[in-house]
């Protein structure tokens, strides 16, 4: 016999919920009333209630780091954007088989950690590392270039590494693209370059924003490679937050920053999403 | 130019990976260029350091229990929302992936207060918890899918010719799972044994996985040892992998 309908979903899911309102809305919770009380010598005050721990975000000192990571996130996304289209472009016109092999190649970063894809970098940019040495052996640099401990160092080491994140779901939308649309666009005499601005781009625009948001939030948040590639001189956020809660053990704070960090993300996300929306409502009405 | 493109990405999204592999087989440990020589030195140094030996098992294990604990809440209940269609379910769904909207910095600061706070901190179970919640988004997306292709009529005629429900889910239902469920189970244990960040924020010394062990020793010093280390864990995420695209579901997994 089947158990009744009414409860049977619920008695399925329940399992599931009960351990994510243990383990994922409770904590975010905690950190979130953490977060409004104040943070004595004695530890958090639990009968006060200020917001004094998010004015104390607004410091010019964390203003900085906030808008260091702005620049490395912005940098990284505007880059991995200009580099997407031609390398999903290129995977759309190969074998399926040869599809495939390069995706996994192109996945594989995402599942490797963080901390060995750090250890990768520093070998590679470091003063006498693999890039340095090559370049000094071939007479193209005479002094080892600073490749690291600087904000050049974590872009180049976070754009493989959430490069992901855009090529798939662009890949994915220039694949179901019908080519007689692009022979269509030929026909009527568009050149390729017409072909992709005029037909490709709008198309595919939807899948390319929401890739751009997912790669964004995951630099503005990525924390072993900065950690590494740029060091204690070039503080982001997750090495402040970490630094916070951690080190100062101050978890009001850190809980401000977390709420802060999670608003910024779900704004995006939200923003992300709507554009998409648009720019997928709006493509009949190009000319 | 485009194929040129491709080339240099792909150089790029490999060469960390690769060059780890190549330090960790140098017989000195200086780096030199040309490398000519293989030696299998600094594994046997890893593998005599008990703090990395110690930290495998964790993480192995943290892995297989995250995976498997997972699985089972994740088909439950992927399970009652695909055959009841209860009225929530899309709130539900939103409800078992929005662990994917909040970074790992944030769930790790948000993990770190609360098991302080329910005086769980340092201990095995905390960790469990994190990881279980960090997977299970995967889990659905990659379960949903294969629970759907089970044909309901065939769960229907089990339960018709006297099967009892949980009988049929476990003779019929789950033997058509199976290589979702597998695949599934592969892509977890992946996500959990190179789970880095929340891992950081949460765990004292007393309690380090592989990865954050790693992490520790490179704050300390950059060693050809800890690229031997590094170089068997890809080995296990590159093991994986394999396995995962053999059984086709890598494409599915990450296409969504």
């Amino acid at each position: 016999m089947r158990v009744s309908s009414a409860r049977a979903p619920w008695l399925f899911a329940g399992p599931l919920i009960a351990i994510m309102a243990l383990g994922f809305v409770w904590p975010l919770l905690q950190a979130l009333t953490n977060s409004l009380h104040p943070n004595t010598p004695q530890g958090i005050d639990a009968a006060q209630w200020t917001l004094g721990n998010y004015e104390r975000l607004a410091d010019p000192f964390y203003g900085g780091i906030l808008l260091r990571t702005l620049r490395i996130s912005i940098a990284v996304t505007a880059i991995t954007g200009v580099l997407a289209y031609p390398v999903a472009l290129f995977l759309s016109r190969l074998s399926p088989r040869a599809q495939s092999l390069l995706i996994l190649a192109y996945v594989s970063p995402w599942l490797v950690n963080t901390v060995v894809k750090a250890l990768g970098w520093t070998l590679l940019l470091r003063t006498n590392g693999v890039v340095n040495t090559i370049l000094s052996q071939l007479d193209i640099v005479s002094a080892p270039l600073k490749l690291m401990i600087n904000e050049t160092g974590v872009i180049i080491a976070l754009i493989p590494g959430h490069f992901m994140f855009v090529l798939l779901p662009l890949w994915a939308a220039v694949s179901s693209l019908d080519p007689a649309l692009g022979w269509a666009a030929g026909t009527l005499g568009a050149r390729p370059s017409a072909v992709f601005w005029r037909v490709i781009l709008p198309i595919t625009l939807p899948a390319f924003v929401a890739g751009l948001v997912i790669n964004f939030i995951m630099n503005m948040t990525a924390f072993a490679i900065p950690m590494f590639l740029g060091g204690q001189r070039n503080l982001v956020a997750s090495m402040l937050a970490y630094q916070v809660n951690l080190i100062s053990l101050d978890w009001p704070l850190g809980g401000a920053l977390a709420v802060t960090l999670l608003a910024l993300t779900l704004v995006l996300v939200w923003a992300g999403q709507r554009a998409a929306t648009l720019l997928a409502a709006g493509r009949g009405l190009r000319p | 130019m485009i194929r040129a493109i491709n080339f240099m990405m792909l150089v790029v999204v490999l060469a960390p990976v690769v060059v780890v592999m190549w330090m960790s087989l140098t017989p000195t440990s200086m780096f030199v260029l040309p490398f000519t020589q293989f030696s299998l030195r600094w594994y046997r140094e890893a593998l005599s350091y008990p703090g990395f030996v110690d930290a495998f098992v964790l993480s192995a294990e943290l892995a297989l229990l995250a995976a498997l604990i997972t699985l089972v809440l994740c088909f439950l209940a992927v399970y009652g929302i695909a055959r009841y269609r209860p009225a929530g379910a899309a709130a539900l769904r939103g409800f078992f992936t929005a662990p994917i909207l909040v970074s790992a910095v944030v769930f790790g600061i948000a993990m770190l207060q609360f098991v302080n706070r329910i005086g769980i901190y340092n201990q095995f179970v905390g960790l469990l918890l994190a990881h279980v919640v960090l997977v299970v988004p995967f889990a659905i997306r990659s379960l949903e899918a294969t629970v759907r292709a089970v044909p309901e009529e065939l769960e229907w005629a089990a339960m018709i010719l006297g099967r009892s429900q949980l009988s049929t889910i476990l003779r019929v239902t789950l033997p058509l799972c199976a290589r979702g469920l597998v695949t599934a189970f592969l892509f977890c244990f992946l996500l959990s044994f190179s789970e880095v960040t929340t891992t950081i924020f949460m765990t004292g010394p007393g309690l380090q996985t592989l990865p954050v062990r790693i992490y520790t020793y490179m704050s300390d010093r950059i060693d050809p040892t800890v690229a031997a280390v590094s170089a068997l864990v890809v080995l296990v995420s590159i093991v994986v992998l394999v396995l995962l695209n053999l059984l086709g579901g890598l494409r599915r997994l990450t296409s969504q």
